[in-house]
């Protein structure tokens, strides 16, 4: 393998996609994430629009809702429960793991 | 290519209504829902149930699969006609390139075409950034450690000069940083959707997950591992080398008393990053069997001589 060959990736830190990268990382307008924001579906990190930045965990979020939305008809808010519930489980998964439960 | 039977992947009958349609899919949804799932392949087959509800819900789609589908059975070789799709508009079901790119070939071949602005194809002059596409890598411990390379397989769906999708497989070497955690996004920008006319392509997103290790255990940058100790190594104290997953090896000190469930931080020898997590000991004390006359007689001294009560304190 040639060294040109290979492709190096940017690993994303926390915070650091603008509201137009997060949307189209996810495939949802930018009026779907604001109108997230606003209903307090998503945290809106940063005063005005133009300075919001996200993590890759509300990109997993923004994903997620999106799913549930669209496969259930689900409401942004039950939604946005059942995400927290999974970020829940995640959670306690990881536990179990770093106790070597699982 | 193998005809699909979107009918029964729902299980639903030929005339079913489309209310009927979207419960058998919401049933499925929730019993293969890729988080929480108990099913074996859930997330496979999350995607055939996606793709025959993303036909079956859009009257254009399901009329087309209908009409073209007359006497084939499922798994049958099937070549669909030229031109079967004239007079049809497919929309989408809000599904991104990357999410319809896991579709099969069957559906590629049928619909693909949909995301391009329809059986026309793109129109003139129009353009658009592509869509960004997702993927998992799994990753070993050590590789958080080196860095690696890993290969990647990705289906990428392209016109062809008939204006007809075709799905390539293109493989991507990808050069995976140290410091990496569980959980983190890789962007590779460009390496997405192509876009359209002038439209720049999308990013290629990579999800980080690593394969379980048999001795250490992630948590974020902090590995935990189990250190087994016997009961003199515990009682008196003692100095352990303790190998690490990248190669290298840490002496460490077990204080004089220590007991089983107790846990020893050593800072900065965790997934190396800016700052590096720590690892993290759990000592466990194993009692040697008394499986000969001898240890049986060391046993019976220590019992006789040490006047030991471990229920004493509770």
């Amino acid at each position: 393998m040639r060294d040109e060959d290979i492709l190096t990736g940017a690993v994303l830190e926390e915070s650091c996609l603008t509201l137009e990268e997060l949307a189209s990382a996810c495939s949802v307008s930018t009026e779907w994430v604001v109108r997230h924001v606003e209903e307090g579906v998503l945290s809106g990190p940063g005063t005005t629009v133009t300075e919001w930045r996200f993590s890759s965990r509300d990109l997993w979020r923004v994903r997620h809702i999106h799913a549930l939305e669209r496969d259930f008809d689900a409401e942004p808010e039950l939604a946005a429960l059942v995400a927290d519930l999974l970020e829940e489980l995640e959670t306690l998964r990881a536990r179990l793991r770093r106790a070597g439960l699982a | 290519m193998d005809f699909k039977d979107y009918y029964s992947t729902l299980g639903v009958a030929r005339d079913a209504a489309a209310g009927d349609i979207k419960k058998a899919f919401r049933r499925l949804a929730r019993k293969y829902h890729p988080d929480v799932s108990k099913e074996k392949n859930a997330e496979a087959r999350m995607k055939e149930v996606n793709e025959a509800y993303t036909v079956l819900s859009d009257p254009e789609k399901r009329a087309a699969y209908d009409q073209l589908g007359q006497g084939y059975q499922p798994g049958q070789d099937f070549r669909p006609p030229p031109d079967w799709d004239t007079g049809f508009e497919f929309s989408e079901r809000g599904y991104s390139p990357g999410e319809a790119a896991d579709f099969s070939d069957f559906f590629t071949e049928l619909f693909g075409r949909a995301g391009r602005g329809g059986a026309r194809g793109p129109e003139r002059g129009f353009h658009a950034r592509g869509g960004d596409h997702h993927a998992k890598v799994l990753l070993d411990l050590d590789d958080a450690f080196r860095g690696a390379t890993r290969q990647i397989t990705l289906r990428v769906p392209r016109l062809d000069d008939r204006g007809h999708i075709v799905v390539d497989t293109r493989t991507l070497n990808v050069q995976i940083p140290n410091g990496v955690r569980e959980g983190q996004m890789i962007r590779l920008a460009g390496q997405g959707a192509p876009g359209m006319g002038e439209g720049k392509p999308g990013d290629l997103l990579l999800e980080v997950h690593f394969r379980p290790h048999s001795r250490f255990r992630v948590d974020g940058r902090d590995l935990y591992m189990t250190l087994r100790v016997a009961p003199w190594e515990a009682a008196l104290g003692a100095v352990i080398p303790v190998s690490l997953p990248d190669g290298g090896e840490i002496k460490m000190r077990i204080p004089e008393g220590a007991q089983s469930g107790r846990r020893l931080r050593v800072r900065g020898k965790g997934i190396p990053s800016d700052p590096p997590g720590d690892l993290l000991l759990d000592i466990q004390v194993v009692v040697p069997p008394a499986s000969s006359a001898r240890a049986r007689e060391l046993y019976e001294t220590m019992a006789r001589d040490l006047a030991f009560d471990p229920r004493a304190e509770e």
